[in-house]
């Protein structure tokens, strides 16, 4: 009976501490808006509501991704509580992946990058009349993948916490080189360019003041560069600007099947065909979303691909098959969520989206890791019951509000980017209220431009931009520990942790380099790449 | 030699020139090139020791690592197999035109310093001639050239000019570089977000943007 008594404390520890989140979210406050004082305002739930409503517009939206849409909002969040701060911004994540579905049905255009495979099945329904019940189980499956993947949350994270609780520099250090490496692993294209992006981001993340000697480094005396380089500057350019202008360079195309949404309540037969791949690919995506460099974006080919290999219904995958939907739908949701695990223990990034949630956290003054769940329970669990509410009301909304969101999509690019630019300039600006951001912003808008020309994907630098400083720090106290002996970052007896940490990164780095396994990866992204 | 993928030949090299800049201006330039100059051309920061790293540690063996992975990029880009239309880079613009733009950029900076004037001015007067030059030399980079114009004008237009103004600036300035610009279409919109960005940021958000220019005594929106 042991064991049934520690599986009885461990559930009820996870209730007990969901019910802290529950208790922050729907916490009552008091605030003032334009010179009016309000009391009794559930204000997280609101912006929760915001943050999961903006994430389904530009979800909807093809041409705006959530990386550029969280950096936008990064600066309004100054001004507000760090739960609420990233309660809305963890919405955008996850509400993205509901709108990016609808866009992928109805216009055959991944409005999100992870609905990409979605397109496929998607379309095809609509193409036959069942838009509706393409778009039905979409949301459902994605509701019930948020459902699951927060309660995974809920259970993996704090005992993850307690073993990174005991992580000192050397620990720490391997696992960011374990983060980029894999990071680069599932990064599209060239490994070796990959690295090289990774590096420079690890490279202008040291631009600034060092914080151990007090030496400038790297800012050409202009005083405005003595705290760095502003994290939100960097990717707003090398996404929000470089997005644009390569947007515009292709002739808008888009053709909408709005008439023929029809009834979206799927048929009995749909039921019985779309339950068991909307677990499977809850699974798989919750699995590939805790991976570094995982993330909504894998979670949804795997599912696809799994999908596609044991569905006895295979010869309709492309043709409209509703599994074909329903698997990445549930994984792409299900990845975005467990992803802020290794945020939320770890401190560390697995995708662009989560470095831009570290980045929230330090301007609001907290130091991502795995003290803030023993620190700041409030912030923590509120986060993870936000996610549970958030799909709550994405389901409950979305399928209503449909219609609104066909609409959105007839909106014309030319409407749409000169509004994001002066937000992107607005928010920019407001950082230091210096003109000097917003100049380095044009200047990352041009690099992030040039990379993608020459096929260096912009999400590695970002990781490597966020891990810089914290790395360096690492390795220095780990040095200082260690007497200057670099061998204290391989020694399996007296550190196995970050012996393994770097084993894993090596074995990883040796396998995509050798040449059979690379080609099966360069033919499984270039399959990616026709869908 | 024949480059046979574009792509990875001007990839590498601009790691390796991102690489080698970092760990020059980290260690220094060296001896004898401080005896030409006369005195140390870049001073450079402590290395220190594996123990206490100076500032100069952890970016020298990084920047190395960059600048030797670009060389490898670089070189592979005289043997690599993928040729034809994968290979080919696709930009609108050559490395020479960079240069010029980057140019016309230092030159107003150390042009504005010379006369007095704030460098506000360089900024926005070097976006107009670069904007100008890229529409009637180079058409095929107007979206490029005036988006991120159009990032600039905003920058140093709002302290001088106020948030009305600078947003107009940039809807026209960036519409202008899309496909099509239709003046009416251009002229609402611009209309609506000034009106949404006083109302959310100044009025809701309160950041500290000046609504009018700096010269209008008693501006109408408070």
């Amino acid at each position: 009976m042991e064991w049934f008594n520690e599986m009885y404390v461990f559930v009820a520890k996870v209730f007990q501490n969901l019910g802290i989140g529950f208790v922050e979210v729907f916490k009552l406050q008091s605030m003032t808006l334009w010179g009016y004082s309000l009391s009794h305002v559930p204000f997280n739930i609101i912006m929760c509501l915001i943050g999961v409503l903006l994430g389904t517009l530009i979800g909807v939206l093809p041409g705006i991704g959530p990386v550029a849409t969280i950096a936008m909002l990064l600066p309004v969040t100054f001004s507000l509580s760090p739960v609420a701060a990233l309660i809305m911004l963890a919405g955008i994540y996850y509400g993205a992946q509901y709108g990016g579905s609808t866009t992928a049905i109805l216009v055959n255009l991944p409005g999100e990058s992870s609905s990409v495979v979605t397109c496929l099945d998607g379309y095809q329904m609509a193409r036959q009349g069942r838009a509706g019940p393409a778009l039905a189980v979409a949301a459902l499956g994605s509701f019930f993948a948020g459902c699951v993947s927060t309660l995974i949350v809920a259970m993996f994270a704090p005992p993850l916490a307690e073993v990174a609780l005991k992580f000192g520099p050397a620990e720490y250090f391997s696992l960011m080189v374990l983060g980029l490496v894999s990071a680069v692993v599932l990064a599209h294209g060239s490994l070796i360019k990959a690295i090289s992006m990774v590096i420079l981001g690890l490279l202008l993340g040291l631009v600034g003041t060092d914080v151990n000697s007090g030496v400038l480094r790297f800012a050409f005396g202009v005083s405005e560069l003595a705290d760095g380089i502003g994290f939100v500057t960097v990717a707003m350019g090398m996404f929000g600007i470089a997005e644009i202008i390569g947007n515009l360079e292709q002739k808008e195309h888009r053709e909408v099947f709005t008439s023929k949404v029809g009834s979206l309540w799927p048929s009995k037969e749909d039921w019985k065909r779309f339950w068991a791949p909307t677990i499977r690919g809850t699974m798989l995506g919750s699995a590939l979303g805790i991976l570094p460099g995982g993330g909504a974006l894998l979670a949804s080919f795997g599912a696809y691909t799994l999908e596609k290999k044991i569905s006895k219904y295979s010869h309709e995958f492309g043709k409209g098959a509703i599994e074909g939907v329903a698997a990445p739908e549930s994984a792409n949701n299900a990845g975005a969520q467990t992803s802020f695990i290794p945020l939320l223990t770890l401190g560390i990034p697995s995708n662009a989206v989560m470095a831009l949630m570290i980045g929230a956290m330090m301007i609001q003054g907290i130091a991502p890791g795995p003290q803030v769940m023993t620190e700041r329970p409030q912030l923590f669990w509120g986060m993870i019951a936000s996610m549970w509410v958030g799909n709550l009301m994405l389901v409950v909304l979305n399928l209503p509000l449909i219609g609104m969101w066909i609409k959105l999509l007839t909106v014309p690019y030319r409407i749409l980017y000169p509004s994001i630019l002066v937000f992107m300039s607005v928010g920019v600006f407001s950082i230091s209220n210096q003109p000097f951001d917003c100049f380095l912003m044009a200047l990352f808008g041009l690099l992030g431009y040039v990379c993608v020309k020459l096929e260096c994907e912009p999400a590695p630098l970002i990781l490597g931009f966020i891990l810089g400083p914290l790395m360096e720090e690492n390795l220095r106290r780990a040095m200082l520990l260690s007497r200057g002996d670099p061998t204290v970052f391989v020694d399996p007896v007296a550190k196995p942790i970050s012996f393994s940490f770097l084993l894993v990164s090596a074995v990883l780095l040796v396998i995509i380099a050798l040449p059979a396994l690379r080609k099966t990866r360069d033919e499984a992204f270039a399959a990616e790449e026709q869908a | 030699m024949q480059i046979k993928n574009p792509k990875d030949f001007w990839a590498g090299l601009m790691f390796f020139v991102f690489g080698a800049a970092f760990v020059v201006i980290a260690v220094g330039t060296p001896d004898f090139i401080n005896r030409i100059w006369g005195d140390k051309l870049i001073p450079g920061y402590q290395i220190g020791s594996a123990v206490r790293m100076g500032p100069a540690y952890f970016p020298v063996v990084l920047g190395g690592l960059l600048a030797v992975l670009g060389a490898i990029i670089f070189f592979r880009s005289f043997v690599s197999h993928i040729s034809g239309d994968a290979a080919v880079v696709k930009l609108p613009f050559n490395i020479i035109d960079l240069a010029i733009a980057a140019g016309i950029f230092v030159v107003a900076t150390f042009a504005a310093k010379m006369l007095g004037i704030s460098n506000d001015y360089a900024m926005l007067g070097s976006a107009l001639i670069l904007s100008v030059l890229a529409i009637v030399f180079r058409p095929e980079t107007k979206a490029l050239v005036l988006i991120l114009a159009s990032g600039l004008a905003f920058a140093y237009l709002l302290k001088p000019l106020g948030l009305v103004i600078a947003s107009i600036a940039v809807v026209f300035i960036s519409a202008y570089g899309g496909h099509e610009f239709k003046w009416k279409e251009v002229a609402i919109l611009s209309l609506v977000l000034v009106i949404f960005s006083v109302l959310v940021f100044v009025k809701g958000l309160t950041l500290p943007f000046p609504i009018c220019p700096d010269f209008v005594e008693s501006c109408p929106i408070r």
